[in-house]
């Protein structure tokens, strides 16, 4: 057992270095000079390389690398050369609105997903359960910018229930950041509650058949105490699964959203990055988000073998 | 970046700034919030040239000097217009007294010297004239004297923007990048979010100017509390943002959004009119472009009628004008400008004959940033085909953009838009050394010559040659006038449309 | 004793049949096809050039002339949707290819050489850690942005899904007994590869690759949309998306159309993928 646990670990730290590999490489790759970029249209092109040199982007790519790998032990990600901060800084300030984006995304999508997905299972191929199915479809075909632009129109600008953008004022009251995020969740969360929505209606269907299930329907207890007791409860691991790897999708769908709607969230702060050329962001992100991941996995991971030792490899 | 000024002198005063509001009593306190095109990188106006920086700063930098409502030189921080010596070559500027410093400390003229050295080190308009100045010099506390080698009629303009400006700093806060935001605006910096909001309030200590507000100068009144810049980067939220009554203030919209804000509660659209003029800047010293006939070729094949229509929409939004500055504008002439808006494809294909084009794609560099840039990219791309010339359209953002009209090789036209200078000197292309790279003998002896004359009416007259030789040698082809729409809140009161958008003198109704 | 019937002996049912009795498979091929007919044959079906400007014509609604109206330049926007098919689909489909000839690849590897096993693993976990989007993002940002760029971003954001599928079940497949058997009798591993393996990977793939092309179609509209995709003014779905979101209120056809075409293009290709899945795949026929 701590065998296995090591092995993991192990595991784990191997993809970590990994993707810190994967994604210096990709930042050094780019074209573009963010020196040019800060110093203005008048600056001239000695002005450039003074500041260049400044930022250290003229010295060669394996000694970027080494003093990039040092930096990031010290806990270290950088100074966005665009916001004058520190990238940590500039990202935990933006950590808010993504992840109460993503929060309620999940809450929205697993509230609409959870009861269809259930009750579709139970009601196997019946109307309602095609109904369901086939709007799940949809559902996951449809671009969640396009259907951010259309909830704007219909509920911002036309009713002007909820505000168009941005995410409150300095100094604004939890409650009205979240009438800026109902619209945003919307979008993501439509999108989303596809995959949950069939997902929980395959658990379901698959834990509806089980002998136990059966013993208990046998036993005479009411089918509603059986759906909920048993069938339920042993669904709900796979499905738990499901909603922490639709955080990667939802952070992917959150890129989009927060840019349509002016969230200033981390997805909103990549874009803007990479339009202005600020590789020390674009960095820190992807790094961040992907341990981020990659951690959240190994926790699901870990969780599942605390309750069901019978998972190992 | 782009200075925007739309200098449209007497007969045109009544649009560059809009009407002021009825004499209803102003009330005070409120926090406004006004939606820009983006985030500027940085809160020192000394070293980069944005509009975007520019409006955002002089609430709490300000200048010497700076324009009237009719677009002429008035004092600031100055006290008076400055005292020129008889050659042109000595100005002595005598300064206001108790005026304080965000932090409290008075400014004497040892911060002035201190300033003006500081834009004459960092700023793309100090750098303009810092070959040209024997000295800098406090003559007492209160009166600073700036001596130059040959005299320079266009020095007081450039003191007077508020872009790459010559802010006055405090003399022990002259960092690079600046470490604190302190200045004698009326209103100071609190807290800046980056892309999240930049937050000014109220500066209790100000001492406004005596009298009425004129312009940018006189009396300037502070009836905000708060007023927060918020970036919206996509022009199309700020429409939105505008329409729900999220935002007092709109800068920058589509002007093609005309339709959506009239007639509404929340809003109401404010149209600048004669804003700015496009111009599309030829590659004059490596290429294809560095052939006249060529050049000529593109000049008579585009249709700026067209491209004006697909970049603005309705007519009233534009005007076809071939002269680089709009009717009725003290520097207006029409001289040279027959060969503005042909469309003509067989003289542009005979044109292109003669200077033996080989059928290499010319390639147009244009960005999205400026989404008017970009239509007009598209319908030039048209007209230039039809001429039987190639086209390699490039859109790039604007960054890149920016990077890449610094090398010749690599580009053979590039798009940008200026607003209308107050000294024609100042056009961006001008100078050799500005991507373009126009360097005949003819332009730099014009340039000189209007640089060095005092006259005025002398040096409307080199303009107009200027102009011809423009005509002539086609180093860039200007497009047409263009208006500008933003959007304001109808509880916004006392506010004045202008090129950059100011807030004192507004005042929310409560 | 019981006579099991062996399933050679049974009749083996019609492709067709099989294909008709599954309604979400034949609709999903039906409009899968369609469209793909549409794109393909656009020079001979499109009434206007997708390029043709008429600025007097400007921001029109959709009428006789022209079907879904024109946009700011005056092009007629249905010329231009179907034009923007083919590039969206090209963009999918190519991306799809790319994915596939690197995943498999790679699942191949690693799963038949133990020794780079860990290694690819790792990578391909690696990429997977990263949302779809910001890494295509990211990639696209670092090649320039270009139509040639974003189809081989995607095609390397999506490969690792592919290569864990190969890689799991190659690692399956080695392990039969008439595998073995050919490594014994001194068969070359690449034979081994080609003959036996990559024969059983066709259905996993088949079905992945189907809805890989659908994530790519709707990342390559996301970037777009975003402006750090493919250059504005050429047609695909994301990029007239993009470029209507201006005229929201005064000229809606020119986001509603193209957006329509995204969604029924994704969902055939879903149903078509789900369809697949339940014909191909008789262990994984389980009512979803």
């Amino acid at each position: 057992m701590t065998r296995y646990l090591i092995q993991r670990i192990v595991g784990m730290i191997a993809v970590m270095f990994t993707v810190v590999t994967i994604v210096f490489v990709i930042v050094r790759v780019a074209p573009g000079d963010p020196a040019a970029v800060m110093l203005g249209p008048d600056a001239t092109p000695a002005d450039i390389a003074a500041l260049r040199e400044r930022l250290g982007l003229d010295r060669p790519l394996v000694v970027q690398y080494v003093y990039f790998l040092g930096q990031l032990l010290r806990g270290d990600l950088g100074q966005s050369i665009f916001l004058n901060m520190p990238v940590l800084s500039a990202l935990a300030e933006r950590a808010e609105p993504t992840f109460f984006l993503t929060v309620f995304s999940i809450f929205i999508a697993s509230a609409v997903a959870l009861p269809v997905g259930i009750l579709a299972a139970y009601r196997r191929g019946s109307l309602f359960d095609q109904l369901a199915t086939t709007l799940a479809m949809l559902a996951a075909s449809i671009p969640s910018f396009w259907l951010g632009l259309i909830l704007i129109q219909v509920f911002a600008v036309r009713l002007g229930w909820f505000p168009v953008s941005g995410y409150g004022g300095p100094g604004a009251p939890f409650l009205v950041r979240l009438t800026h995020l109902v619209l945003p969740a919307l979008a993501l969360g439509i999108v989303s509650s596809a995959l949950i929505t069939r997902f929980t209606r395959a658990s379901m269907l698959d834990v509806l058949n089980d002998d136990y299930v059966r013993t208990a329907r046998s036993k005479g207890m009411g089918e509603f105490r059986v759906v909920m007791k048993h069938a339920f409860k042993n669904a709900l691991i796979p499905v738990l699964t499901v909603i922490g790897l639709t955080m990667a999708l939802l952070v992917s769908g959150a890129v989009v959203t927060e840019t349509v709607f002016g969230l200033p969230g981390v997805g909103n702060l990549v874009v803007s990055a990479v339009l202005r050329r600020d590789y020390p962001v674009i960095q820190g992100a992807l790094l961040v988000i992907a341990a981020l991941y990659v951690l959240i996995n190994f926790a699901i991971d870990m969780l599942y073998l605390a309750i069901d030792p019978r998972v190992r490899y | 970046m782009l200075t925007r000024l739309a200098y449209t002198g007497a007969a045109l005063v009544a649009l560059a700034f809009g009407g002021m509001e009825s004499a209803e009593a102003q009330q005070r306190g409120g926090a406004v919030t006004v939606a820009t095109i983006g985030e500027p990188n940085t809160l020192d106006p000394m070293i980069s040239a944005g509009d975007l920086l520019g409006m955002i700063t002089q609430h709490f930098y300000e200048t010497l000097f700076t324009f009237d409502k009719n677009w002429g030189l008035t004092p600031l921080l100055a006290e008076r217009l400055p005292e020129i010596s008889a050659d042109g070559k000595v100005y002595t500027i005598p300064l206001r007294q108790g005026v304080t410093f965000h932090d409290g400390q008075p400014m004497t003229a040892k911060d002035v010297v201190a300033s003006l050295k500081r834009w004459t080190d960092l700023a793309s308009r100090g750098k303009l004239v810092a070959s040209n100045i024997q000295a800098i010099e406090a003559v007492d506390d209160h009166t600073v004297r700036l001596t130059l080698k040959e005299p320079f009629a266009p020095l007081t303009a450039l003191l007077a923007f508020n872009n790459s400006a010559a802010v006055i700093m405090p003399a022990g806060h002259m960092d690079n990048p600046i470490k604190e935001v302190i200045g004698t605006g009326p209103y100071q910096l609190k807290e800046r979010k980056a892309d999240q909001y930049i937050q000014l309030v109220r500066y209790d200590g100000y001492k406004s100017r005596p009298g009425e507000p004129d312009g940018f100068g006189g009396a300037r009144k502070q009836y905000l509390d708060e007023i927060r810049f918020v970036p919206v980067p996509d022009a199309n939220t700020r429409v939105e943002g505008a329409l729900a009554g999220q935002f007092d203030y709109a800068d920058l919209l589509p002007v093609e959004a005309y339709d959506r804000l009239k007639g509404q509660a929340k809003t109401e659209p404010l149209m600048l009119e004669a804003f700015g003029w496009p111009m599309f800047i030829m590659n004059n010293k490596q290429g294809m472009m560095t052939k006249q006939d060529l050049r000529k070729a593109v000049q008579a094949a585009l249709n700026a009628e067209d491209m004006l229509a697909a970049a603005f929409g309705k007519p009233e939004f534009y005007a076809l004008n071939g002269a680089m500055y709009p009717k009725g504008h003290v520097w207006y002439t029409d001289a040279g400008t027959k060969p503005y808006n042909q469309g003509d494809a067989e003289k542009a294909a005979a044109s292109a004959k003669k200077a033996g084009y080989d059928g290499s794609p010319i390639r147009i560099l244009t960005s999205r940033q400026y989404e008017f840039h970009y239509k007009m990219a598209q319908v030039a791309a048209e007209y230039l085909k039809a001429a039987g010339l190639k086209v390699d359209l490039q859109v790039v953002d604007w960054a890149t953009l920016v990077q890449r009209r610094a090398e010749p090789a690599v580009w053979d036209i590039f798009i940008t838009h200026s607003p209308f200078l107050p000294e024609p000197a100042l056009i961006a292309p001008l100078p050799d050394t500005y991507p373009g790279w126009w360097a005949s003998e003819t332009k730099n002896k014009l340039l000189t010559a209007l640089n060095t004359e005092m006259d005025q009416k002398k040096r409307v007259a080199i303009w107009a040659d200027l102009q011809k030789l423009i005509y002539e040698e086609v180093p860039f082809y200007k497009v047409g006038d263009f208006s500008a729409l933003t959007a304001k809140a109808p509880g916004l009161q006392g506010f004045t449309a202008s090129p950059w958008p100011y807030f004192w003198n507004a005042s929310l109704k409560q | 004793m019981a006579a099991v019937s062996s399933p050679a002996l049974a009749a083996p049912p019609k492709l067709a049949s099989l294909i008709v009795q599954r309604k979400t498979l034949l609709i999903g091929l039906i409009v899968l096809t369609v469209i793909a007919l549409l794109a393909i044959l656009a020079p001979l079906i499109a009434p206007y050039s997708p390029t043709r400007l008429s600025v007097v014509n400007r921001l029109k609604p959709p009428s006789e002339r022209w079907w879904f109206g024109t946009d700011e330049f005056g092009r007629d926007i249905f010329s231009r949707t179907i034009y923007a098919g083919r590039l969206s689909l090209l963009v999918g489909a190519v991306a799809t290819v790319l994915a596939a000839g690197i995943g498999i690849a790679l699942g191949l590897i690693a799963g038949f050489f133990r020794r780079a096993d860990p290694v690819i693993a790792r990578i391909v976990d690696a990429m997977m850690a990263f949302p779809d989007i910001l890494l295509a993002i990211s990639l696209v940002a670092a090649l320039g942005p270009s139509l040639a760029t974003v189809i081989v971003a995607l095609g390397i954001v999506y490969a690792p899904r592919l290569a864990r599928i190969v890689r799991a079940s190659t690692l399956i497949i080695r392990e039969l007994p008439y595998v073995e058997a050919a490594r014994a009798l001194g068969v070359a591993t690449w034979r081994i590869m080609i003959r036996h393996i990559l024969r059983n990977l066709v259905s996993p793939v088949l079905v992945q690759a189907t809805f890989i092309f659908a994530y790519a179609m709707l990342a390559e509209a996301g970037l777009s949309f975003l402006g750090v995709g493919v250059s504005p003014e050429i047609p695909t779905w994301g990029t007239m998306i993009a470029a209507g979101r201006q005229y929201v209120g005064q000229a809606d056809w020119m986001t509603l159309f193209p957006g329509i075409a995204i969604v029924l293009a994704v969902l055939s290709l879903q149903l078509l993928g789900d369809g697949l899945r339940d014909l191909l795949d008789p262990r994984l026929r389980k009512d979803l």
